[in-house]
């Protein structure tokens, strides 16, 4: 009852710390805002592909190569890309380098010549397909007509009838992040590893408003006070991460996936490891330099753990000062969770969280059981 | 009945002994004074009795039980008032007393009925709902009463409860006091102001370098200095007394300057005045007044300490 009784007093007296409040919930929320907006072309899957112009001229004198080529213009014109001959004493290459035209092509006895422009990369990457497919086609045609002149005829049909010059292959495009959804799962581990802070303040506190002396001398145990404290301070950092997930959700848009009551799980695992990890460096560390250490430790958690920009994999000594953050372990398992399915992957941090909050519990009570005071 | 018997009791703290082989019975009605300069122990005692501290050697019984085998039993009775006000300032007053209470297994019906009480006895009925961030100084000592007393233990300690206060709401504590006193509590009382213990207290105990150096009623420890008297010497206050030359006069045992006020204790069957006047004469210094002093707690304090209680 007494652990009820102490948990209770924590979570009121917690929620009347506005600034605390104001910092846990605020924070994250603008920061969520500006680097989901600002950044969303980062994070865009899709491009936009503007009008496709290719500039063309035939110097070879062959009907079969005339044609085909007729064939294959009126073919990729219905998909809405302008075929445009070039005119005596024009340069093509000019042109293209000048950004009038995405591509070039010189038809000749010997070969097709292709010049893309590099400032229509998009455009001229898909015109190149489209060539590239043509003479491959072409070629096969040319073969046949000089090995089987029987079936040249039949081939050559074929070519002018097939339409299907580019094949559009998707891989899933719609499964993956947001800049919004990014920013959304980053900025709540984010804060959750921020509930150190509140961990590290959880009998220092009560040292400083000098009310241990009256803990230390009601008929409570220390293990009753330290559960008490612990779970307390878990279930109001959980409070201000799940307005956070909801304000997200249901204001930014932003997606969470289908496994939310899992995703709940490795967040609440976090937030137990980081409260543990703050009441433990306060009882290894004195005064106000665990505030200090904590501090520290969360911001460069959050910064290369992947809270204001992605980062990759990396054999490199900061690609392992990257694993080590306990932010990146919760934001790929979300991540992995949300975006691949992968549910089993999400035990694993979970169940790292949960031993390094047990170890850090054990080291405080520890202490605080040597400890004549609190 | 004896409410609390310490047996033999010390403290160290590595070398040094902040309480040394203390023994001490109070017994049940009793407010108990306990004197001492900064440093003397009573502070290592008093939480020691209430288990924030844990003692190098000796006993600590509460209503009869060691507290080192009891200790449940001996914090369910006592009542601790802290020198420094130990409250939340972000809960109010009725949350504050009501935490504590429920600390000590109050719940339910009772636990607001005694969060009611005890609210009313120190005067913050009517704030119950008020947050002590927004009191004064005062109101915030009772509210550390009230978180006390909630529980209704036998033993009220009462560390400096009125420091830094001003006289109305010192009076209204001072009363408390007394009635807590009358309800059946038995109370352990410091301060620093002697009036205020000897105003109250019904037993002081004089406490110096961790040992208990006199025990009794005011009436007994005063009586202890019948063979010194008390000369206070008013002089101008621009005038600077050489005290070392007053020391020097046969009969002096003490000799210090507060304000401008010189106080002597002398041996009371020498005659010295004169020689006193005669030096401050001597030193140029101008006399307003000579008053011959009754003793009281302060200078029973200062003949067996050779110290203010202040120092």
């Amino acid at each position: 009852m007494n652990i009820l009784n102490v948990a209770l007093k924590e979570i009121k007296s917690a929620t009347r710390e506005r600034r605390t409040l104001l910092f846990m919930l605020a924070f994250p929320i603008v920061l969520m805002l500006i680097l989901g907006t600002a950044l969303s072309n980062v994070f865009s899957g899709s491009a936009i592909v503007g009008e496709m112009q290719l500039l063309y001229k035939i110097t070879a004198n062959e009907p079969q190569l005339t044609q085909s080529w007729q064939s294959f213009s009126q073919e990729i014109e219905r998909q809405g890309i302008k075929i445009i001959p070039a005119e005596a004493g024009m340069n093509g290459q000019d042109l293209v380098k000048d950004g009038q035209y995405s591509a070039y092509v010189e038809l000749e006895s010997d070969g097709m010549k292709f010049y893309g422009s590099s400032k229509q990369s998009i455009e001229s990457n898909v015109l190149q397909g489209m060539l590239t497919a043509f003479a491959d086609r072409y070629n096969l045609a040319a073969s046949a007509i000089k090995s089987a002149p029987s079936e040249a005829k039949a081939v050559m049909e074929s070519i002018q009838s097939n339409d299907e010059f580019v094949n559009e292959t998707s891989l899933d495009p719609d499964k993956t992040p947001g800049a919004m959804d990014y920013y959304a799962i980053s900025m709540t581990t984010m804060i959750a590893l921020y509930s150190a802070l509140s961990g590290s303040f959880l009998f220092r506190s009560e040292r400083t408003r000098q009310t241990a002396i009256r803990l230390m001398a009601a008929p409570i145990s220390k293990g009753e006070l330290f559960a008490g404290k612990v779970i307390g301070c878990t279930i109001i950092n959980l409070l201000c991460v799940s307005i956070i997930i909801l304000v997200s959700k249901f204001a930014f848009h932003a997606n969470w996936g289908d496994h939310m009551g899992l995703v709940f799980l490795i967040l609440t695992a976090e937030v137990l490891l980081a409260v543990s990890l703050g009441l433990g460096v306060s009882y290894l560390v004195q005064g106000e330099k665990s505030r200090s250490v904590i501090m520290i430790f969360t911001q460069i958690a959050s910064f290369v753990g992947g809270a204001y920009f992605p980062v990759g994999d990396s054999d490199s000594i900061m690609g392992i000062v990257m694993n080590l953050s306990p932010l990146r372990w919760a934001n790929e398992a979300i991540m992995n969770l949300i975006y691949s399915d992968d549910v089993l992957g999400a035990w694993p941090t979970i169940g790292i969280n949960v031993a390094i909050a047990a170890a850090f519990l054990l080291i405080s009570a520890l202490i605080m059981r040597k400890r004549e005071a609190l | 009945m004896n409410v609390l018997e310490i047996r033999n009791l010390t403290k160290k703290f590595g070398d040094f002994i902040a309480v040394d082989n203390m023994s001490l019975n109070i017994r049940e009605g009793e407010i108990f004074g306990f004197l001492g300069s900064n440093g003397a122990g009573k502070s290592t005692t008093i939480n020691m009795i209430s288990s924030l501290l844990r003692s190098t050697k000796g006993d600590i019984e509460v209503l009869g039980r060691n507290i080192a085998t009891n200790g449940k039993f001996a914090k369910m009775n006592i009542g601790i008032v802290p020198q420094d006000i130990s409250i939340y300032e972000n809960m109010t007053s009725y949350e504050n007393v009501s935490f504590f209470a429920g600390l000590y297994g109050l719940r339910g019906n009772l636990l607001k009925e005694r969060t009611e009480e005890a609210l009313d006895f120190v005067g913050l009925g009517d704030k119950a709902k008020s947050f002590p961030k927004n009191f004064s100084g005062g109101m915030k000592r009772r509210l550390n009463i009230a978180c006390a007393i909630a529980h209704r233990p036998k033993l009220i300690i009462m560390d400096e409860p009125t420091v830094g206060i001003d006289p109305q709401s010192r009076n209204y504590i001072l009363n408390s006091v007394r009635k807590l006193n009358e309800m059946g509590c038995t109370i352990i009382y410091t301060s620093h102001y002697m009036e205020e213990v000897e105003e109250i207290c019904t037993r002081i105990a004089i406490v110096d370098h961790g040992k208990i150096i006199a025990d009794g009623t005011k009436e007994q420890l005063k009586a202890i200095i019948t063979d010194t008297k008390n000369i206070w010497i008013e002089i101008k206050a621009t005038d600077s007394p050489s005290i070392d030359s007053l020391k020097q006069i046969q009969g002096v045992i003490t000799a210090q300057l507060e304000d401008n006020t010189i106080k002597i204790n002398s041996k009371g069957e020498i005659n010295n005045l004169n020689r006193v006047i005669q030096q401050l004469i001597k030193d140029g210094i101008e006399i307003r007044s000579v008053e011959e002093q009754a003793p009281n707690l302060e200078t029973v304090f200062l003949t067996l300490t050779g110290r203010n209680l202040r120092d």
